[in-house]
């Protein structure tokens, strides 16, 4: 049974507080949204996840272990940024998850690179945001993984790669998995969320289902973020 | 282990095969100039090879640990450990490789300057000076080569452990600290300053040790054996060294870092 608990954990940097005290529980089957505004927090949680960052206290358990190396078999992680080898061709970047991750179906990322007109030949440095981003989702949600951290998949993408990308999310939705997508960009990505989690200034705001959530408040996630965030 | 070093040369290739080209066209360039040219070339090369060599494994850790492409790398489920023992490896893999192809350009170098003065190559003499060394006639043989070969390696991996572990400090317990680079180098120093304190003292310890040491051959020459006996305390200081620095930086690794 997948499962990720957060109990009261703490990032500081020099000179900021990135989170305070963040509990939360994540259950699987569901894909949640992880949203507030630019530097809420929302990266350095999934980061802490990920196994990029160190806590300063707290702890965070993967399937009822502490974070190590070891539980970044769990996890599988898409960082905002471009992170891939710019020398490298996409074919290249398949055959390096092949070898350094025993869950990923490579099988499966070519049927969907091929299915989003990605082709294998291409350099990594000569992509365009849109197709960066497409590929980062691709190999992100092509290991068969129990934790999927999705960090802002949106950004710097056309409306045609956002769909494509939303697509690529559900196909990968499972009754064993937990999906968590961080965004700002609430409308393009309310629909599919099950539960949305608030961070604002590095403290966990807001924690519940959104269909509950909808119906308590009249109005819908987008809203509910303006009104809490607004007047930021 | 073998997928990450992999990982690393695939990485660099590109880079290797640039400057190979660069080196042979700068030697046949050079050849064109006679016999002078080409021992220019083994100057000039020996230097640059050198100078990359430095470069290029600073920056192979370096580009992990302060570039988001290091993600990659720090994403893999590969324990600090390893990773930290997979770089330092590919390092020294590196390292002879380079040597390698210095000894190649020796060789066909060396040839060209035996051709161009006139000579013909005489594989006798080849042999002969073989067979000298082999019999120690020239005052050393294969057993002193080898064991300062080792000395050279076990010096090489202490200085890159020393490199890395300096890098790993800054980025994780300093990793706020702005001027990376610049405050890597002075951990890298305060470190050498350290362990150079920590080895004089052993030395110190070990002295009465060197006093009953008979390195002196029957030829009245230092044998190999001899030799061994002298650079073995150091030896043992560079591998433990060596092997202590990797277990910090694969710790800070596992438990400190911040990308």
């Amino acid at each position: 049974m997948s499962r990720l608990i957060i109990n009261e954990l703490t990032k500081k940097y020099y000179n900021k507080i990135a989170l305070r005290n963040v509990s939360l529980n994540f259950e699987q089957g569901k894909i949640y949204g992880l949203l507030g505004p630019n530097g809420s927090g929302k990266t350095t949680l999934m980061k802490v996840v990920a196994g990029l960052h160190k806590q300063t206290s707290g702890h965070v358990l993967i399937n009822d272990q502490d974070l190590s190396y070891k539980t970044k078999t769990y996890v599988s992680y898409m960082p905002t940024e471009n992170y891939l080898y710019p020398s490298f061709k996409v074919v290249d970047i398949l055959k390096f998850y092949k070898d350094m991750y025993k869950d990923f179906r490579y099988e499966y990322a070519l049927d969907l690179l091929n299915s989003i007109n990605v082709k294998l030949d291409y350099k990594i440095s000569n992509l365009s945001s849109g197709e960066t981003a497409k590929l980062k989702t691709v190999i992100a949600l092509s290991r068969d993984a129990d934790i999927y951290l999705l960090d802002e998949p949106l950004n710097g993408v056309d409306v045609l790669a956002r769909d494509t990308i939303m697509d690529i999310i559900t196909k990968s939705y499972g009754e064993n998995k937990i999906i968590i997508i961080s965004t700002h960009l609430v409308s393009e990505i309310e629909k599919l969320l099950d539960t949305v989690v608030f961070l604002k200034e590095g403290a966990v705001e807001l924690f519940c289902d959104a269909e509950e959530l909808r119906q308590e408040r009249q109005m819908s996630v987008e809203g509910i973020y303006k009104e809490v965030f607004g007047n930021d | 282990m073998i997928s990450l070093i992999k990982y690393e040369f695939i990485r660099k290739y590109k880079l290797a095969s640039m400057i190979l080209i660069t080196m042979l066209a700068l030697n046949l360039f050079l050849l064109t100039k006679g016999a002078g040219g080409s021992m220019s070339f083994l100057v000039v090369s020996l230097l640059a090879l050198f100078v990359f060599y430095l470069a290029d494994i600073i920056k192979m850790y370096s580009d992990d640990l302060n570039k988001k492409t290091g993600y990659m790398l720090f994403m893999t489920p590969n324990s600090g450990y390893k990773i930290i023992s997979s770089k330092l490896l590919t390092a020294v893999i590196e390292g002879f490789a380079l040597l390698l192809v210095y000894f190649i350009f020796i060789l066909i170098n060396g040839t060209y300057i035996i051709i161009s003065t006139g000579n013909e190559i005489d594989y006798s003499q080849i042999i002969k000076a073989v067979d000298n060394l082999l019999s120690g006639s020239l005052g050393f043989n294969l057993g002193h080569v080898l064991v300062f070969l080792l000395a050279a390696l076990a010096f090489l991996i202490a200085f890159i452990t020393t490199v890395y572990t300096a890098m790993t400090i800054r980025k994780s317990i300093f990793s706020e600290i702005k001027f990376g680079g610049l405050f890597s180098f002075i951990i890298f120093l305060l470190i050498n300053w350290l362990l150079s304190f920590l080895s004089s003292k052993f030395y110190d310890i070990i002295t009465p040790y060197y006093n009953t040491v008979d390195t002196i051959s029957g030829t009245g020459r230092v044998s190999a054996g001899g030799l061994a006996m002298i650079l073995l305390p150091m030896i043992a200081v560079l591998i433990i060294q060596a092997v202590a620095l990797t277990g910090i930086s694969g710790y800070l690794l596992e438990k400190k870092i911040n990308l």
